[in-house]
């Protein structure tokens, strides 16, 4: 189910002491750059730069980051599937029409559009990653808190945070409990189970959240949570080598700007 | 499924935030003026965010090889309201984003109109619409909460289908594709979700049903007549 979250991840990532409003700024700068791309090689460039940023600084290991990056791939080439097919262009090698309104085919066009959003996607995805394995979030409450993000909005995010693992923690006990019973042993038997797991998960967290609740009043709490860690000092060495990736990646982008695969008119 | 980091050009996803924006702002206010009433509901609203959380983290596999999972916001529109759970949405797709990689941040405007302002709303007034009915309180868990996962699916199927309009067909062409590829796949599983979330109604009827009753899902006397019946069916 749930054993390892992305976050305790980034607790021990070897990028943890650089400052978050640094790694965010080359999170959301390369996001930016893949986002405002017109050829494929820019989005390609992040892509590869922040993965291997991710393999050989933060040092997160191999297998798990292709597990990671295997649940948007799988979405990216299901859409990117139906993009090729739709895209339509001249000169195609395959074509159909199923319905009077929807006709699919296979063209050079189609590919090279499917092709640049799928580096988009890898890209994007490289950006998001970057973020999410190397900055946990109890560091971004901070910088929300800086940002001047609405105080009710923080303080939602940091209960949901804290329930969140009070939940997966019953909720793996509790589906473990049921597997040994053979609790999921038929389709009709697995649906029963399923929603006695969430129904006692449900009434256990809304206990431990009436806990919560008394446990703050007994500490004076006055309508604010007060998000622990400092911010870390930005140094000059990190914040020359994003300002270089990020001064590439726009030369990059620039340069490819409106680039195809060979073959195709994009 | 949720729309990956990047899949959508620049313009749809600025489009989206735009339109999620002011819905989220309004969910922020409402929030902001119940816990000025009512510190409790904190801890109920992280048990709701949690919730949803867990469950639309549930990756299920669906019959042409998408991403499926269910959504859990109907559950949350029952119990604090469309535009709570709105605010609740956002937050745990922000989770969702930066736990599991599953989402994203640009994209999170479109994800947040289907998956917390669209669905939710739909089982939202689903639910209102039977409350007041002779209609089994289950059913109406059903309903609802199938509803809102299946509009959520049919939303991202539309807003994909605006982004990459076909050549020949075009917006109709590509929406009735991603339906098939993203929506029709869901079916099974919107009922499957509506039958567990309206188990877990069962299950909390017969254990605590003062939860319902204090955030006012439904009346006492409707929990009671409804526990008389399971008893008396046992």
């Amino acid at each position: 189910m749930f054993e390892e979250l992305l976050e305790e991840i980034a607790q021990k990532n070897g990028l943890r002491g650089v400052s978050t409003s640094l790694k965010l700024a080359t999170g959301l700068g390369a996001l930016l750059l893949t986002l405002s791309a017109t050829g494929y090689p820019g989005p390609l460039f992040i892509a590869l730069a922040l993965t291997g940023a991710l393999l050989l600084l933060a040092r997160i290991d191999p297998r798990t980051l292709v597990e990671v990056y295997a649940a948007p791939c799988s979405f990216a080439v299901m859409g990117v599937v139906v993009i090729v097919l739709v895209s339509g262009g001249s000169g195609g090698a395959w074509s159909w029409q199923p319905l009077p309104w929807l006709s699919l085919s296979i063209t050079p066009e189609g590919i090279n559009r499917g092709w640049m959003v799928l580096c988009r996607t890898l890209g994007g995805v490289a950006s998001l990653l970057f973020v999410a394995l190397t900055t946990p979030m109890t560091d971004l409450f901070v910088v929300m808190r800086s940002c001047r993000v609405p105080p009710a909005l923080i303080e939602l995010v940091m209960v949901v945070y804290r329930t969140i693992f009070i939940l997966l923690d019953q909720l793996v006990r509790c589906y473990h409990a049921q597997v040994m019973r053979l609790g999921y042993s038929t389709r009709r038997e697995a649906v029963r189970s399923f929603a006695t797991l969430c129904g006692a998960v449900f009434i256990a967290s809304w206990n431990a959240g009436e806990d919560q609740i008394r446990a703050r009043e007994m500490r004076c709490y006055d309508g604010r949570l007060v998000p622990l860690g400092g911010t870390r000092p930005i140094e000059a060495r990190p914040v020359l080598a994003v300002a270089g990736f990020l001064a590439l990646g726009v030369v990059v982008t620039v340069l490819s700007g409106g680039m195809t695969l060979p073959g195709g008119a994009g | 499924m949720h729309i990956m980091e990047g899949f959508l050009p620049a313009t749809w996803a600025i489009v989206w935030w735009l339109v999620a924006l002011p819905c989220l702002l309004l969910g922020l206010y409402r929030l902001r003026r119940l816990l000025s009433v009512d510190r409790e509901a904190l801890a109920l609203l992280g048990v709701t965010g949690a919730f949803v959380f867990i469950l639309s983290s549930l990756k299920l596999p669906s019959v042409t090889g998408s991403c499926s999972h269910p959504t859990g916001t109907g559950l949350s529109a029952i119990c604090v309201g469309p535009w709570v759970t709105s605010v609740i949405a956002a937050v745990v797709l922000l989770f969702q984003a930066l736990f599991l990689a599953h989402g994203g941040l640009s994209t999170m405007g479109a994800n947040l109109v289907s998956m917390g302002i669209a669905g939710p709303f739909v089982g939202y007034l689903v639910y209102r619409a039977l409350r007041e009915t002779p209609v089994s309180i289950f059913l109406t868990v059903f309903l609802a909460s199938a509803l809102a996962d299946l509009v959520t699916y049919v939303v991202t199927s539309l807003e994909l289908a605006l982004a990459y309009p076909a050549e020949v067909g075009g917006f109709f062409g590509s929406f009735t594709l991603f339906l098939g590829v993203f929506a029709l796949t869901q079916v099974p599983l919107a009922i499957v979700e509506g039958v567990v979330l309206a188990l877990v109604f069962k299950y909390i009827v017969q254990l605590k049903p003062e939860i319902l009753v204090r955030l006012g899902v439904f009346s006492e006397e409707r929990i009671v007549a409804t526990q008389r019946g399971l008893a008396d069916a046992a």
